[in-house]
């Protein structure tokens, strides 16, 4: 603290001319401690001033400013600029920099928040849709009111992707080419940036149209197909060739792809896990997967009035609000509580909503089936006779399922409470067409001999390597969470391993690339922006840090109520398959980007520049700021008020 | 936009200069470099004895683009009128005369001549940066030290025992045509109160909350969030009165304990949770006064 010095008195030796001047440029007599400006423009000695004429004496009068202090010199912290992680982008599995295009969406800058989100995710209309969103869970501002709704403005932005014209052809960089085996959301992620990186690259596919669990898994009212469609234009628009309807390891052997320099292998898990129970052979006893396929290829089948869905994950949810939507009064089997379902929240909230019935804590013991009574084959006959489709629902004859009520035992591998029969606790429920949903598999004979594995999953390294020569794997073929993406953001990180050991092969990369530098936050995804080094964001100093809540100064924001998706009204919704989350309207998600904190990257707010004691703070002309360190104290208010953890202290010197 | 965002209402002149001898941290500069964007270049200082004596720089410096005059300790408002008539009297009707005093300066030693001036109503601007103590003299009790505090006289065998003097009314009760208190924590309230007190002839009082980090014994970065706190909890509400009768906040005040603004600070170490409880009582039943006061005037 200042110690009490005498104040600047009468003063000796100083020439009353030097007094300082009003702004009008008129002198002031007194003790004066001038305007420096002013006291240049002073014309002194020729007018005489009033106090000398009156015999008062001279006084002390400053001539220079307190810029001759070098106060920056009293420091020993000093603040930077450094932009950081935000945690939805680090709970992103596809790594997509959502702070980045929030930031730009808030200014207006709509499409380039758009090329920014294409950068990393070539689906977002389809993630925007039907990702869990797990961004969201980590979002900073959750603690403050409610996370901001992170999908719906994705999917505007991807719906906007749509209807802006398609890309040009990407530029082929590279001599060499990559083979794509599977086209769900892992191989087209692939293809997408191996293109955009410059390789010549051919996705397989068995199914008759590209898309894997987004054509033929995911019913039409959560994506609709022309959704995916128009996303695969884009892909097609850069290059990316498809050739489906063929198998590979089936009808195209697997040396057939040797012509291409490496694999990435995007299979998925499609083999349906058996009930494992007497009479699952029964007729009306159907894969799940199945059923949504035939749906997804425009087939209505007939279920019957009572439809079991036998499941808790979101394949059982899928099946189960597709049964409604043909007629059925649906019961889902669980055999575990609500708690332990696998099956995403909305979902499960969904399927009660549009009325299906759930039986927690209840497994199938026997599908049982039963005799036609003669007087309905008689009736059978006759309606056989008119009408074709009358004819197949005379083949459900099932009478029900046999289940028994389980109880929670101890907890299993995974963590959860295994359940365990109740002795004694039968009961029957009706059902015309069981749908087994408990869980897929893939189907090991159908990968190319010689695949590490990793229990059932194809073992791979960071970047998506199996370590054998070429062959690259991702998405549900490999050990990570289900998800569409997951599977998005292993497509990418394999193009990114593609291209880094095709490059190391050609002699022209060295294979010392941090690999850290490239992930967004530690636990993070990739980077493909960074990777390519050619950040359209300009970020000062980025640290891989992610901001804590705790960072947020959130003295400095309002409550805004979070922006609820429309849905379309339940008579509507039942009536058929139109797709029933109508997303928010541009202009909410514009509002919704301005919910957005910008966690870890400036939005130049400018609170620290008003907020610095020492005026140390200044605009460059790039819209960014920069401290004088001649000056700066080192108080640390510019860090502790700047409300987005955009600016730390660090030691003096270091 | 969810983020309060200020920077368009803030002038962007600027009329201090980097190199003052504030503490690090301190509200003080804070405060008068807010004040100086919102009056503009046609303004002269009179300043009393206080730490921004120091802050100025020692001569021949000042870090000031406007003209300021040093005075006495007790004469702020005396020295401000002054130099107002001597304007006038030189036709100069334009440039804005303030006074710039520490709350010692104010609520104790030059509490005589500001009445004066107020009675008068002088044409001046009268503003006290108030960091609750004789902070350049090394930490003495003023009284605008608040209850419970430490202070190098009011040790903490011993705290203050008085309640803060209530500056506010005090001069609402001159009738003066504005009076109003302000915070460095909310800028864009202050260059507005500030605009307006200009824009009115007469004396006008405005009363800034300034902490003072080695005086508050508080972290240098903690300044501003603390002057935010002290409105948040309405330990200090941010007001305005007009003509001595119409009351009204200026901000919202939600009303937060007082506990973490009291723990954060070394000067109210010693205070137990009685003590605290004491602070939050007086702060609720003079809020319930301040309300009444804008619901029905004086
Ligand atoms: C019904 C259902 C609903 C789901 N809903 C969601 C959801 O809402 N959100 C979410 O995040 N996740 C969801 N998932 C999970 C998600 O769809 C998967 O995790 C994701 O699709 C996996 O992508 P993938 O690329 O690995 O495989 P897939 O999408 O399974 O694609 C694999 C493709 O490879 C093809 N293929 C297989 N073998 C060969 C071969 N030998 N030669 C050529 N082609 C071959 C297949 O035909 C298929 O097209 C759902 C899954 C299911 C089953
Ligand atoms: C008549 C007189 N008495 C004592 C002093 C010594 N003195 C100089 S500044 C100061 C304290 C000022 O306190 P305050 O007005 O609260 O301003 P602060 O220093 O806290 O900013 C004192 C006592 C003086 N200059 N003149
Ligand atoms: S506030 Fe914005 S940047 Fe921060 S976590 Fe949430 S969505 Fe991401
Ligand atoms: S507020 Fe100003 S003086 Fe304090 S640390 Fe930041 S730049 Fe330095
Ligand atoms: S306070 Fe605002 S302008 Fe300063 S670093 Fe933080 S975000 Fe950027
Ligand atoms: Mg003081």
């Amino acid at each position: 603290m200042p110690d009490d010095r005498p104040i600047a008195g009468p003063a000796r030796g100083v020439s009353p001319a030097a007094a300082s001047t009003t702004p009008g440029g008129r002198p002031v007599a007194g003790t004066v401690q001038g305007a420096p400006r002013a006291a240049v423009q002073a014309t002194p000695v020729e007018r005489p001033i009033a106090d000398t004429v009156h015999g008062v004496p001279p006084v002390a009068v400053s001539t220079t400013t307190t810029l001759v202090n070098r106060t920056g010199s009293w420091k020993y912290i000093r603040p930077v600029y450094q932009d950081k992680v935000a945690p939805c982008n680090q709970g992103c599995p596809v790594g997509i920099d959502i702070e980045g295009y929030m930031n730009l969406l808030r200014e207006g800058r709509t499409q380039e928040a758009i090329e920014l989100l294409l950068r990393e995710n070539p689906l977002p209309a389809v993630t925007g849709r039907v990702c869990y969103h797990p961004c969201e869970d980590g979002c900073n501002r959750r603690g403050f009111d409610d996370a901001v709704a992170i999908h719906a403005v994705e999917r505007v932005l991807g719906d906007l992707a749509l209807a802006s014209p398609l890309p040009p052809p990407a530029p082929r960089t590279w001599p060499e080419t990559v083979a794509v085996v599977g086209s769900g959301p892992a191989g087209l992620a692939c293809a997408y940036h191996l293109a955009r990186l410059g390789y010549g690259v051919t996705v397989y596919e068995s199914e008759l149209e590209p898309g894997g669990v987004l054509r033929y898994g995911i019913p039409e009212y959560r994506l609709p197909k022309q959704v995916l469609a128009r996303e695969l234009e884009r892909i097609r628009a850069l290059g990316v060739s498809f050739r489906c309807g063929v198998q590979v390891g089936g009808e195209l052997p697997w040396s057939a792809l040797a012509e291409h320099h490496a694999v990435f292998l995007a299979t998925g898990v499609h083999r349906s896990r058996p009930l494992g129970v007497p009479g699952e052979e029964l007729p009306g006893v159907r894969a799940g997967l199945d059923l949504l396929s035939e749906v997804n290829h425009g087939l209505r089948p007939e279920l019957g009035r009572c439809v079991v869905v036998v499941g808790g994950g979101n394949t059982a949810m899928d099946c189960a609000r597709t049964a409604v939507r043909l007629g059925a009064e649906v019961t889902v089997l669980y055999r575990r509580s609500r708690a332990e379902m696998p099956a995403n929240e909305e979902e499960v909230f969904e399927a009660l909503r549009e009325g299906v019935h759930f039986e927690f804590l209840a497994a199938p013991v026997e599908v049982m089936g039963e005799e036609r009574r003669p007087e309905e084959e008689a009736l059978e006959a006759i309606r056989a006779s008119f009408d074709e489709e009358d004819a197949r629902r005379s083949a459900l004859r099932l009478a029900g399922l046999r289940c028994t009520r389980m109880a929670l035992g101890e907890p299993d591998a995974s963590g959860r409470r295994r359940p365990v029969p109740i002795p004694g606790s039968e009961f029957l429920v009706p059902a015309d067409t069981v749908l087994c949903a408990v869980g897929e598999e893939a189907d090991a004979d159908a990968l190319p001999e010689g695949l590490p594995r990793d229990g059932g999953a194809v073992a791979v390294d960071a970047l998506g390597s199996t370590g054998l020569p070429t062959f690259f794997a991702g998405g549900d073929l490999v050990d990570q969470p289900h998800t569409v993406a997951y599977a998005i953001g292993s497509g990418k990180r394999a193009a990114l391993g593609i291209d880094r050991w095709l490059r190391i092969r050609a002699g022209e990369l060295g294979d010392g690339t941090d690999l850290a530098e490239l992930r967004y936050g530690p636990a993070g995804n990739v980077s493909m922006t960074r990777w390519r080094g050619d950040d359209p964001v300009q970020r000062v100093a980025p640290l891989n840090e992610v901001v804590t809540p705790e960072r947020i100064n959130t003295d400095h924001f309002r409550h805004a109520e979070r922006h609820a998706d429309r849905q379309h009204p339940l008579e509507q919704a039942l009536g058929g398959f139109d797709e029933v989350n109508q997303g928010l309207a541009p202009e909410e998600a514009l509002a919704e980007s301005r919910r957005c904190f910008n966690c870890g990257v400036c939005n130049a707010c400018e609170l620290c520049l008003i907020f610095c004691h020492d005026i140390a703070i200044r605009r460059r002309g790039d819209g960014r700021f920069e401290i004088d360190y001649e000056y700066c104290k080192g108080c640390g208010v510019c860090s502790a008020e700047c409300p987005r953890g955009a600016m730390a202290m660090t030691r003096e010197g270091l | 936009m969810s983020q309060i965002l200020i920077k368009d209402r803030i002038p962007r002149e600027e009329l201090l200069d980097s190199g003052h001898l504030a503490c690090p941290g301190c509200g003080a500069p804070i405060a008068m470099r807010l004040v100086l964007k919102a009056l503009g270049e046609k303004t002269m200082v009179a300043l009393p004895a206080c730490c921004w004596s120091i802050i100025a720089g020692p001569w021949p410096q000042s870090s000031l683009r406007v003209p300021l005059f040093h005075s006495a300790f007790e004469t702020g408002a005396a020295v401000a009128s002054g130099i107002k008539a001597a304007l006038e009297m030189r036709g100069d009707l334009e440039t804005t005369v303030i006074a710039w005093a520490g709350d010692g300066g104010t609520f104790d030693i030059g509490l005589q001549a500001l009445s004066g001036a107020a009675e008068r109503n002088e044409d001046i601007i009268y503003f006290c940066y108030d960091n609750e103590a004789y902070m350049n003299t090394g930490v003495q009790r003023s009284s605008a030290t608040p209850w419970g505090a430490w202070t190098t006289t009011t040790p903490a065998e011993h705290p203050e025992m008085r309640p803060k003097k209530d500056m506010l009314a005090i001069m609402a009760a001159h009738r003066i045509p504005y009076a109003a208190s302000a915070s460095v924590a909310y800028p864009d309230d202050l260059v507005e109160k500030v605009k307006k007190a200009k824009g009115i002839k007469g004396t006008r009082f405005i009363h800034i909350l300034s902490p003072c980090p080695p005086g508050w014994k508080i972290a240098d970065e903690e300044s501003i969030a603390l002057a935010r706190l002290a409105v948040r909890n309405r330990v200090f509400p941010l007001m305005e009165v007009e003509n001595g009768e119409r009351w009204r906040f200026s901000v919202d005040h939600p009303g937060e304990p007082v506990e973490p603004y009291i723990r954060r600070q070394g000067r109210f170490r010693h205070l137990g949770d009685a003590e605290i409880a004491e602070i939050q009582r007086a702060v609720d039943e003079r809020w319930k006064s301040l309300e009444r006061r804008v619901q029905h005037g004086t």
